[in-house]
């Protein structure tokens, strides 16, 4: 594998008396997009900016491409880091062209002039790049602030709550400009509620209350908290057939009208095997699948292992 | 530096879409310039009464009779060019206001728009940050502060007896004018940088300005009972003073503009 781009080591910051993060570690890899998941108040926003060197850790260190982040290579190392804010934070009064100028003035592009232009094509804003950003709307001014923290060509995009209060096309339109910042090289870092996006575009996620829960792909993260399940959908009641499974020595066996989901793990029962004994006692099947639990019970999961939440 | 000047380009790109903000500026450089043709030229003109005939006026015409350049002009022409420079430093309400507006509600408005954390995430530094802003506030002042002296030198020409206007043009007013001026409005704006970075409200930070406005009218009244002359070189005094509190306060300004308590206590 190759060397982490970012390395985030046993972070812990205080504010106050309040705890706000507690000994977080974990690295970015070249190319990836690594969603960090966590509820209100978790420390999701305080990490990021710790990784982007705007405030400092109490306790812990980070590193980009293994420089230490620190008062003095903050700024430098800030220049390999594209940040989006939760809030869009344009400037209302000037135009879309004029906001993404003064930052490509800011980072001391050359030809900034040229490269707003590239940046407008690219993000499909060129025909609003003379409107005032406040007449935009928010999904607009989503993307404006996207092309506005990638205009310097960063490493790293860290970015907080990309489609927060977007409607569900522009929220696609952002997702699909994750995917396609990946597909340029670029590492993304993905702090989001949305846990719909996070299986779709994340390759790792990271759940954060505080401490760091869990770390792993979305796959990894529900083998872990989950048994392996195949639902079977037949063509009859399924009641009966549950006896069948659970004489076989299935433990698990849950109904529902027609459709029976199985657990296949502490059994001696394959999937083979299941349908096998089914079409044995005569029932018809329709479908059989694997059972993927979605990422929101694995998230749940994590953030509450007993259930007390639900 | 060139961050400096991005932003600065994007101050005065934003004061050109929000010239309302100018408008206590320019009300008060009105009052400042009105106020003493009101008491050199209409009010004599309406009552009948000369200048130098007024028992009121007496320290003028004392004044007058020591003053070097004023012995070549008729005893009422001179005191009319005592007056108005007597109100001279009046014309610094204009930028310090001006400076005052810009300031506050450029880093309140950072604060209130959210616009401040894309701009931290940059490698700009704090002094180039505060820089820019200061220097996005400072050119718009100064710009008042010409307008406003011409304003004034266009009404003496009009309204004044002869004479007055080349009094005016004299050293002393270019002093105050542009160097009073100029590091008193820095001391405004730098105060009101520093007020912005602990309070949320542009009110407050304005209101606090006061205390800046208030050694003008104690200068106007030192003038007016005899103990303070605004002299060349009072002036050189009172501006190196303004250059060291300016010079303290943008210490103070870095120090006080932490990044950390504007990203986690902002709300």
């Amino acid at each position: 594998m190759a060397s982490a781009v970012l390395t985030a080591s046993h972070l812990s910051r205080r504010f106050g008396d309040r705890l706000a993060l507690d000994d977080v570690s974990f690295t970015l890899e070249p190319g990836e997009i690594f969603a960090l998941l966590g509820p209100n108040g978790a420390g999701k926003t305080t990490t990021l900016r710790i990784l982007a060197g705007l405030i400092a850790p109490t306790s812990g260190s980070v590193q980009i491409d293994g420089q230490p982040m620190g008062p003095q290579s903050a700024p430098q190392l800030r220049a390999r880091i594209g940040f989006l804010t939760e809030a869009p934070g344009l400037w209302d009064r000037l135009t879309v062209r004029d906001n993404l100028l003064v930052y490509a003035r800011m980072y001391g592009l050359p030809s900034p002039g040229t490269l707003v232009d590239e940046a407008l094509e690219r993000f499909e804003i060129r025909d609003r790049g003379d409107d005032r950003a406040a007449q935009l709307s928010k999904g607009l001014k989503q993307r404006v602030a996207l092309a506005r923290s990638l205009l310097h060509d960063p490493r790293i995009a860290m970015l907080d709550e990309p489609t927060s209060g977007l409607d569900p096309a522009s929220a696609r339109e952002v997702r699909d400009l994750v995917l396609s910042l990946r597909a340029q090289g670029r590492t993304i870092l993905l702090c989001t509620h949305n846990l719909d996006e996070v299986e779709r575009v994340a390759d790792r996620v990271a759940v954060l209350s505080r401490r760091l829960i869990a770390i792993g792909t979305p796959d990894s993260l529900r083998q872990k908290l989950f048994a392996p399940r195949v639902r079977i959908v037949l063509v009859q009641p399924a009641e009966p057939f549950a006896t069948v499974l659970r004489t076989a020595g299935a433990s698990d066996v849950r109904v529902d009208g027609a459709v029976l989901s199985v657990s296949i793990s502490n059994t001696p029962l394959t999937t083979p095997d299941v349908v096998r004994r089914l079409v044995e006692a005569g029932a018809g099947i329709e479908s059989v699948t694997t059972e993927e639990p979605p990422l929101e019970d694995v998230y749940l999961k994590l953030l509450d292992p007993e259930g007390r939440a639900s | 530096m060139t961050r400096t000047f991005a932003l600065l380009g994007k101050e005065l790109a934003d004061l050109r879409q929000n010239l309302a903000i100018f408008v206590p500026a320019v009300i008060v450089t009105c009052i400042a310039v009105l106020i003493p043709v009101f008491v050199a030229v209409i009010v004599p003109a309406a009552t009948g009464e000369r200048l130098s005939e007024s028992a009121d006026l007496e320290i003028a015409v004392e004044m007058y009779k020591k003053d070097p350049t004023m012995r070549t002009l008729d005893p009422e022409a001179a005191i009319q060019a005592y007056v108005f420079q007597y109100f001279l430093v009046m014309l610094l309400l204009g930028p310090i206001t001006s400076a005052m507006s810009i300031a506050a509600s450029s880093v309140i408005g950072e604060k209130q728009a959210r616009t401040l954390e894309p701009l931290l995430v940059t490698p700009i530094t704090t002094f180039e940050l505060l820089g820019g802003k200061l220097l996005g506030a400072l050119l718009p002042a100064l710009a008042v502060t010409v307008v406003s002296m011409v304003l004034y030198l266009v009404v003496v020409a009009f309204t004044a007896e002869r004479g007055v206007f080349g009094v005016l043009l004299g050293t002393r007013t270019l002093g105050v004018v542009f160097l009073l001026g100029p590091l008193a409005a820095m001391v405004a704006l730098q105060l009101a940088i520093c007020v912005s970075s602990r309070v949320n409200d542009a009110r407050t930070a304005q209101q606090l300005g006061v205390f800046v406005i208030l050694p003008i009218p104690a200068l106007l009244l030192g003038q007016l009972f005899g103990g303070v002359e605004l002299t060349v070189s009072v002036i050189l005094w009172i501006s190196l003073g303004l250059l060291l509190v300016n010079v303290g306060l943008m210490w103070f300004a870095i120090r006080l503009f932490d990044r950390e308590t504007i990203l986690t206590r902002w709300k």
